[in-house]
């Protein structure tokens, strides 16, 4: 791609996004948008306490798949910046962590509007007892933390280094808090006391299809947007290798 | 459908004192008055989809773009 194989390409090297990207990008926009038509049209089995808030499987739960995939992707890009050293792997780390936390937050946000008007209707309760919105929202604060530990160091390469450790910790305490912890508990939630989230018994037959579909349409969506990040990250970093007057102090100081 | 029309509407909007849930339902309206008028939603939110989508598809050529002057620059 890029004639003038130096170190700093080598640093930064991305794979070319282009005719096969844009068709990527196509057929996630169609996929989810024909996944919104059924999620809307398609049928629900309707039953009481759920009722028609049952199509929020569709919205609710792939932003819990793009949160762990996010965090998976970022903690294997943290490993690869401890391994290699190269840039990229750090720029990757923090947009699959950028990803993950967004798409946590948006889980956990829809799952406390969707349970205060079904599990708790008639309650005036926001904030429930549920142990796994309480279990994840202690795991946001602990994702949210990479973000403010990044922000607090100005140097690229030791900043690149903490966060890449701390990434690692990070998503070692995933399993345990949203997945381990709330199946100890009692909960109306599926997946809890022992019971897989996603039983036969669980998910009517006509809403299976649609919440698979949603699930794969959102992960596209979460990579498309984790890509963009990182393309915007990496032409800012080698706008500033080209330029370095142009560069931040901090950036010149710590190029040592 | 759940109560008819105000009638103080006609003071604010002539064309809306006309409607009427009377006749039965046809063309476009048979299709977004089902449902207790949910296609009416999903149309709303397909528009805003229609909306970010268009925004992460200019940010995508932007990109293509800068990638390729930073290519010509540094080649």
């Amino acid at each position: 791609m890029r004639r003038s194989p130096g170190p700093m390409d080598r640093d930064l090297a991305l794979p070319r996004y282009g005719l096969l990207y844009r068709l990527f990008g196509v057929a996630a926009a169609v996929w989810i948008t024909v996944v919104l038509v059924l999620g809307f049209l398609g049928p629900v089995p309707n039953l009481p306490i759920l009722e028609q808030s049952a199509r929020n499987l569709y919205f609710h739960v792939p932003m819990w798949f793009v949160l762990y995939a996010g965090a998976i992707a970022g903690a294997w890009h943290a490993g690869r910046y401890l391994a290699t050293g190269r840039t990229v792997h750090d720029v990757r780390s923090e947009a699959a962590w950028m990803v993950s936390t967004v798409a946590g937050v948006t889980a956990l946000v829809t799952g406390v509007l969707w349970s205060r008007f079904t599990w708790y209707q008639g309650t005036g309760l926001w904030w429930s007892p549920e142990p796994r919105q309480n279990m994840v929202a202690v795991q946001l604060l602990i994702s949210g933390a990479y973000f403010v530990l990044r922000g607090s160091l100005d140097r690229p390469r030791q900043r690149a280094r903490l966060s890449a450790v701390y990434a690692l910790f990070a998503t070692a305490t995933m399993p345990f808090l949203t997945y381990v912890l709330p199946r100890r508990m009692a909960s109306l939630h599926p997946g809890a006391e022992g019971n897989p989230a996603f039983s036969q018994m669980d998910l009517a037959g006509d809403m299976r299809w649609v919440f698979y579909s949603a699930a794969v349409g959102f992960l596209m969506l979460g990579w498309w947007l984790y890509t963009q990040r990182v393309r915007a990250k990496v032409a800012e970093l080698r706008a500033e290798a080209l330029a370095p007057e142009a560069a931040p102090v901090s950036v010149v100081v710590s190029s040592s | 459908m759940l109560q008819t029309a105000d009638t103080t509407i006609a003071l604010y909007d002539e064309a809306a004192a006309q409607a009427s849930s009377e006749q039965p339902a046809q063309g476009l309206e048979r299709i977004m008055l089902a449902d207790d008028k949910l296609p009416v939603v999903l149309g709303v939110v397909l528009i805003v989809w229609i909306g970010v989508l268009t925004l992460l598809f200019r940010t995508d050529r932007r990109l293509a773009r800068v990638e390729r002057q930073l290519d010509e620059r540094s080649a």
